[in-house]
């Protein structure tokens, strides 16, 4: 139980020396080695927000533009239909026209086959009124049909219009004949009474030759110059066929 | 327990077994800590990382006990943790003997104790506001806190060499008795009972260094209880 004063003495030192070794080698290193490693740590925790911020933004940015695309895809979608809708009225308009357009055509084909049919029957009852009419005037055929056909062609002269008759004067010329063909012999006096007819409306008198041709039916067909009067049965009965 | 014997003499001063060993204590935690701490990096090896929880476990209990100022005090308590605990284990080594079965040393630990705890207060509180303490809350009771500054200063130094003493001589008591193997058993206590002293002789230092690095908060805590 002594006290040893220079052990005490002693002992403070010593203790204050070891104070500042372990403080010197010991604590200052190692607290700052903890220090460093806080700070790396914070630092990285620092980094890790800052990282997660900008993941946060970039996950917002992303989700903004996903939802964007998908208002553009809307967008995009109902403006699809609209350009479908609109495509699909005018393809049915352009069938409706197309329709319209081959029923006209359609229409004007039967028009037009109708058409060729009533001409092809008118035709066929002209051509069989033509066969009826040339059989029965074939049969009727006789110097009674040319003396009437005769008369008529008398009437007709007298009742030439002037202009008509200036117009033949002028195309009968001054060395032009008169040509008579019929299809019975004509009488002398037949023969002077449409001479003499034919001279009132030329106008001055020609020399006249008179023949027969009996495939003319009935009735006549005078050559004045280039101008030539179908006055018989055949020719009118093929002027009533055309 | 007998008197340390003296080894040398150093001039005037008789150099003893106590304080040799003191110095072999110190060359051992001086060496160890400039062999440990030459290549420390971020990335801890395992004597690394056992020094850093070392000092990251006193650290959070001085900041438990004194939340502000903590590493002030640091030095000072780790290394009175440290220097008692090797001195206490010391003894275990044959032919050494543990530093803190003297009471010189003991005495002059608790010396820098009781002087730190008044450093520490005024360097904290500034002289006028930490001497005030001792007249809180009421004049009358400074001489109670100066008893109280001695009482637990001598309590500090005889608890820890009381302690240490009685398990060496307890040891050396079996030893002759019962014989060479016996006070193993109780060798096995002396490391629990080093440990246990260090802890009790750091933390009371500790205690009473915050008490007087608060004696501010610890006024004002007072007066407020006498005004409720």
């Amino acid at each position: 139980m002594d006290l040893d004063w220079t052990t005490f003495i002693l002992e403070i030192v010593n203790f204050l020396v070891l104070v500042w070794i372990l403080k010197r080698f010991l604590y200052r290193p190692v607290l700052e080695v903890i220090a460093r490693r806080r700070t790396q740590i914070e630092e990285a925790l620092s980094e890790a927000r800052d990282t997660r911020q900008q993941a946060d933004t970039l996950k917002e940015q992303f989700e903004g533009r996903l939802a964007g695309w998908e208002t553009e895809r809307e967008a995009a979608h109902a403006k699809l239909l609209e350009e479908v809708a609109i495509e699909r009225q005018h393809l049915m308009a352009a069938v409706a026209k197309a329709m319209d357009e081959e029923k006209a055509k359609r229409k004007a084909i039967v028009e037009r086959q109708q058409q060729d049919w009533l001409r092809t029957a008118a035709e066929q009852g002209v051509a069989q009124g033509q066969a009826f009419a040339s059989r029965l005037l074939e049969r009727l055929a006789g110097p009674e049909l040319e003396a009437g056909l005769f008369g008529l062609l008398l009437q007709d002269l007298a009742q030439l219009p002037e202009q008509q008759r200036k117009d033949l004067a002028a195309a009968a010329g001054r060395e032009a004949r008169l040509d008579v063909l019929s299809a019975y012999p004509l009488a002398a006096e037949q023969r002077n009474e449409l001479t003499a007819a034919l001279q009132a409306v030329l106008g001055r008198e020609l020399p006249a030759g008179f023949g027969e041709q009996p495939d003319l039916v009935a009735g006549f067909l005078i050559t004045v110059g280039p101008w030539v009067m179908h006055a018989n049965l055949r020719d009118e009965l093929r002027f009533f066929g055309e | 327990m007998e008197k340390a014997a003296i080894l040398f003499h150093l001039g005037p001063l008789a150099i003893s077994s106590i304080v040799v060993t003191t110095w072999g204590i110190m060359a051992f935690l001086g060496l160890f800590s400039w062999l440990a701490t030459r290549h420390l990096s971020t990335d801890p090896g395992p004597l690394q990382a056992m020094l850093e929880g070392s000092i990251s476990a006193i650290e959070a209990a001085i900041k438990a006990v004194l939340p502000q100022g903590g590493e002030k005090v640091l030095p000072f308590i780790a290394t009175l943790w440290f220097y008692i605990v090797t001195a206490n284990l010391v003894g275990l080594i044959p032919g050494l003997g543990s530093p803190t079965a003297h009471l010189s040393v003991t005495t002059g630990l608790a010396l820098l104790v009781f002087l730190s705890v008044h450093w520490f207060g005024i360097r904290n509180e500034g002289l006028i506001a930490y001497l005030r303490h001792y007249l809180s809350p009421s004049p009358i009771l400074l001489p109670f806190h100066i008893i109280s500054e001695l009482t637990r200063t001598v309590a500090l130094a005889v608890r820890l060499f009381g302690n240490m003493m009685s398990l060496e001589m307890a040891a050396l008591l079996l030893l002759l008795v019962a014989g060479l193997l016996v006070p193993i058993p109780l060798l096995m206590l002396h490391i629990i009972e080093a440990l246990v002293q260090a802890y009790i002789f750091g933390m009371l230092a500790l205690i009473y260094v915050a008490g007087a690095m608060q004696s501010r908060t610890e006024i004002n805590h007072e007066k407020e209880r006498s005004e409720t």
